[in-house]
């Protein structure tokens, strides 16, 4: 029997997500050999657990603003949202990542979720939560559908089969860690995730 | 918020288009006016130079993708230099340089022959 020790031992081995998946299903394969008939499903899912306690994963707001939804007010966000996560000290990379998130998820409310009218409000919401940062773009599009990000065809772009736009979302959830999409009816909510392991965890 | 403006050159044989200020929506009729003039100027390669360039947003993307797809249908090669480390990335995530030759900096690119010019390695 595989069995839970083997289990977690190999889940104390440092992966995630899904390089622990990967390696789990690779040592099961070396444990059952290539003659098993397979008799039932295998359903993995990885949970990480923040190790921080109650006072420590509190949500501390670092800003909160309302934007005009007006072309170009993407670069306010993308200020704003940098000055309120500068003392979390961010690796250059990752808030040059997070910058271009932002800018993507603005410019997609502003155009698709408020269609360029400028008395519809843009909200952006930074949070921070343990070791996650979070920044909630919401506009007022809550009945369009929410959309999954799917890699572009370029091979079809360029071959002009299809047309050369379409990079926003598969950009916004390249750059972060994680990409949460929801709508109420009334609201559309994107919100970026940044893990911030490796990052001065104080405050 | 710099305005994108674009400028070009000949360079051994090929076009040097020098952009300047953010890529984004505002930048599709200058580029492709830069893109056209380049095109004039040389039946060889076309680089693109992003020095000066301190913002690219998907729209910014698109246009790329468009002077990317005119070059193939022209049978010329395009490459880019000067791009941030943060840019390079995008080339990459967004497989445009797959495509076009990414060089670190213009002499570089310029002593890339064309016809490498488009086969995505990095110098």
């Amino acid at each position: 029997m595989f069995g839970f020790p083997r289990l977690a031992k190999l889940a104390a081995e440092g992966k995630s997500g899904q390089e622990l998946i990967d390696l789990l299903l690779n040592e099961l394969a070396k444990f059952t050999g290539p003659d098993w008939e397979q008799e039932d499903d295998i359903t993995l899912v990885t949970l990480r657990r923040s190790g921080a306690g109650p006072a420590a994963t509190a949500s501390t707001a670092l800003t909160e603003f309302e934007l005009a939804s007006e072309p170009g007010n993407e670069r306010i966000a993308i200020d704003r949202v940098a000055a309120a996560v500068g003392d979390l000290e961010l690796p250059p990379a990752r808030l040059e990542r997070l910058k271009t998130a932002v800018g993507e998820a603005v410019m997609n409310a502003i155009e698709h979720g408020n269609h360029n009218r400028p008395e519809l409000p843009v909200g952006v919401r930074v949070t921070r939560s343990g070791a996650e940062l979070s920044v909630r773009v919401t506009d007022q599009g809550g009945d369009r559908p929410v959309l999954q990000a799917e890699r572009p065809d370029l091979e079809a772009k360029l071959a002009g089969e299809q047309s050369p736009r379409g990079w926003g979302l598969f950009l916004i959830e390249s750059m972060v860690d994680e990409l949460r999409t929801s709508a109420d009816g009334r609201q559309h909510a994107v919100e970026l995730i940044v893990r911030l392991e490796g990052v001065d965890n104080h405050g | 918020m710099a305005e994108f403006r674009a400028a070009v050159r000949q360079r051994d044989g090929a076009a040097v288009v020098d952009l300047h200020g953010q890529i984004d929506r505002a930048a599709s009729g200058p580029l492709a006016a830069a893109y056209a003039d380049a095109a004039a100027q040389t039946p060889g390669a076309i680089v693109l130079n992003f020095e000066g360039v301190d913002y690219i947003n998907s729209t910014g993307i698109a246009l790329i993708v468009g002077l990317l797809a005119r070059a193939r249908a022209e049978h010329r090669a395009i490459g880019a230099c000067g791009l941030s480390d943060h840019y390079r990335e995008i080339f990459e995530i967004t497989r445009l340089s797959d495509f076009m030759g990414i060089y670190a900096d213009e002499d570089s690119a310029a002593a890339a022959p064309a016809a490498a010019a488009n086969t995505g390695r990095q110098s």
